[in-house]
């Protein structure tokens, strides 16, 4: 039971992960490829920032210090999330962000060629061409 | 004070359910726009206006500055989200969504 | 950290993502994706990642909606299914994903409890970063620190990859049409777009605001949740409500593609610029404490605040150009004359 409760979190981001990949593989349509893309990379940056989270921890800003004068405070590093899985996690959402831009171009340039964006359409029209 | 606070954060949770079981049960368009888009803003305006209010227990420039916020974020969504709507509703119309006619049953035409 | 609020959103989570793959509209699929980005980043909120639901809610939540919103626009609504071979498709791609599901499931045994403070990943490093950035950096927001200054050197070459992206995008879809610049047609009365006043209106009066907001989300990075990429993309976004609510020509008149190509390169330039100054003046690339010798009465600790501040201006910089080149190109097919 114990386990339970402190690893169900896991699970939940094992099924995102599936359904992404899921979606990534089966669907036909282009755009649903990269929808299910998107889904995988979230769930993986979920899996990420939760090893980050403490108990009863604040948010990492330390509340009581703007410029040097705050130096004599103690800090706790268990009082605070830990910030470095948040910081490679930006780093993450924007380059998918960029990536997500890049991917759609693409699909826009396939539909501009093969006036279809539904997989086994483009295929007959590889076949054919060949 | 604290009763007021939970009489609106209470207050804006009951709308929410309304504004959503409104969303699911009208029989149009047009009617799931209005539910949606007044339901949804006031019931954001009273549970904002109530955590504002829980900011002002006590009085210094950090409370006062974060309730402030609060109320600045509820006047852009007392203008931007009725906007939405009238975008959305707008767009159906342009689109030719028709609006709901009440059948007649059998019944009211010997009736 | 409260479970019940992590596993009911968590739950509706999962919800929305099996909805927005297996719904048959491409639209209805961009916007349950939109509300999955907006419950994504309610978790972040609640797991203490107040950095990441920003970044999450202005980028995720409302670039990528409107990007897929207008790649459906220029292609099409609907989706067909497969012709032929439909159930094997998907029991091969049913058995693939289980199958690694299995393996991560047998992978994380090993893993440590949710939220415990004792977890190996918050012992080694990061209490030196949350112990030591308000002594090493004068800049409370621990997330901004360690990304503009202790790992300095990823976010460039991130900015690096967002500008390479936006080129990327123009390489692929951009079809030049050689127009002369005095017929454009005045874009006030260009008929796409939305023909209310209302709207426009709204629209009018919320852009300056938003402008003002995304400056003060740069400036107040070291203080509080942002810093330059949120800032760049809420500015970006302006210019996006604008081209929806009236047409891309205004967008052009203003930031047209020299200018945003130009504003791209400028933002990783003063990047590199303030790390290769710090070069010049004795230190290592990007070490910020060598400006206090440049700037006026300021000791290496508040140079190396002043510092972060330079680099997140240009990382806004760099942002809020691309994200407008995407959102055009994408919006208008690359001929860049109207569109969504």
């Amino acid at each position: 039971m114990e386990y339970l409760v402190s690893h169900y979190n896991y699970w939940v981001y094992i099924l995102l992960m599936m359904v992404g990949l899921y979606a990534m593989l089966a669907k036909n349509n282009l755009i649903k490829k990269v929808i299910g893309m998107s889904i995988f990379q979230t769930a993986i940056i979920v899996f990420y920032v939760s090893t980050g989270a403490k108990r009863e921890a604040s948010i990492p800003i330390i509340a009581h210090g703007h410029g040097h004068d705050a130096a004599h405070t103690v800090i706790e590093a268990a009082h605070y999330a830990n910030p470095l899985p948040h910081v490679l996690m930006l780093t993450a959402i924007v380059v998918s962000v960029g990536t997500l831009g890049v991917a759609l171009a693409i699909c826009l340039g396939i539909y501009r060629r093969y006036k279809t964006l539904e997989e086994d359409e483009i295929q007959e029209q590889l076949h054919d061409s060949l | 004070m604290n009763s007021v606070i939970i009489f609106l954060i209470v207050t804006g949770l009951i709308l929410f359910l309304a504004t959503t079981v409104g969303l699911l049960r009208f029989p149009d368009f047009y009617s799931r726009m209005h539910a949606a888009g007044k339901g949804d803003t006031l019931s954001s305006l009273l549970m904002l206006g109530g955590l504002a209010l829980y900011e002002f227990h006590e009085i210094n420039v950090a409370t006062l500055l974060v309730g402030a916020k609060i109320l600045l974020i509820a006047v852009f969504i007392f203008m931007a989200s009725p906007t939405a709507t009238h975008a959305i509703t707008d767009a159906g119309y342009e689109s030719g969504v028709k609006p709901w006619q009440k059948e007649k049953t059998a019944s009211e035409d010997e009736g | 950290m409260i479970w019940q609020i992590d596993l009911s959103v968590l739950s509706l989570i999962v919800l929305c993502g099996f909805a927005t793959i297996m719904v048959k509209d491409l639209l209805s699929a961009a916007i349950i994706f939109g509300a999955y980005s907006f419950l994504m980043c309610l978790l972040w909120t609640e797991m203490g990642a107040v950095d990441v639901a920003f970044t999450e809610a202005s980028v995720g939540a409302g670039v990528s909606t409107i990007l897929f919103i207008a790649a459906a626009y220029q292609t099409t609504r609907i989706v067909k299914p497969r012709k032929s071979g439909r159930i094997f498709a998907k029991i091969v791609a049913l058995a693939a994903s289980v199958a690694m599901g299995l393996v991560l499931l047998a992978a994380q045994t090993n893993f440590p409890g949710f939220a415990d403070p004792e977890s190996p990943a918050s012992l080694h490093l990061s209490p030196y970063y949350i112990t030591q950035t308000l002594a090493d950096t004068a800049v409370p927001n621990m997330v901004t620190s360690v990304l503009a200054d202790y790992r300095g050197f990823d976010t460039m070459f991130e900015t690096a990859v967002i500008f390479t992206a936006g080129l990327a995008v123009i390489a692929i879809l951009r079809r030049v049409k050689h127009i002369d610049r005095c017929e454009l047609p005045d874009p006030y009365t260009i008929s796409a777009g939305s023909q209310d006043n209302i709207i426009r209106f709204v629209s009018r009066q919320l852009v300056p605001f938003m402008q003002l907001f995304a400056l003060y989300v740069v400036a107040h990075g070291h203080h509080s949740p942002g810093g330059g990429f949120q800032g760049g993309v809420i500015l970006g976004a302006s210019f996006i409500l604008l081209a929806i609510t009236y047409d891309i020509q205004l967008v052009q008149q203003r930031m047209n593609e020299k200018w945003n190509i130009l504003l791209g390169n400028i933002g990783v330039l003063i990047y590199a610029s303030i790390g290769f100054i710090c070069l010049l003046l004795g230190a290592n690339f990007l070490d910020y404490s060598m400006l206090s010798k440049i700037l006026p009465a300021t000791d290496p600790v508040m140079a190396r605040s002043h510092g972060m501040l330079g680099i997140e201006i240009g990382v806004a910089i760099a942002v809020m150009a691309i994200v407008v080149t995407i959102y055009l190109n994408l919006a208008s097919n690359g001929k860049l004359d109207k569109g969504l």
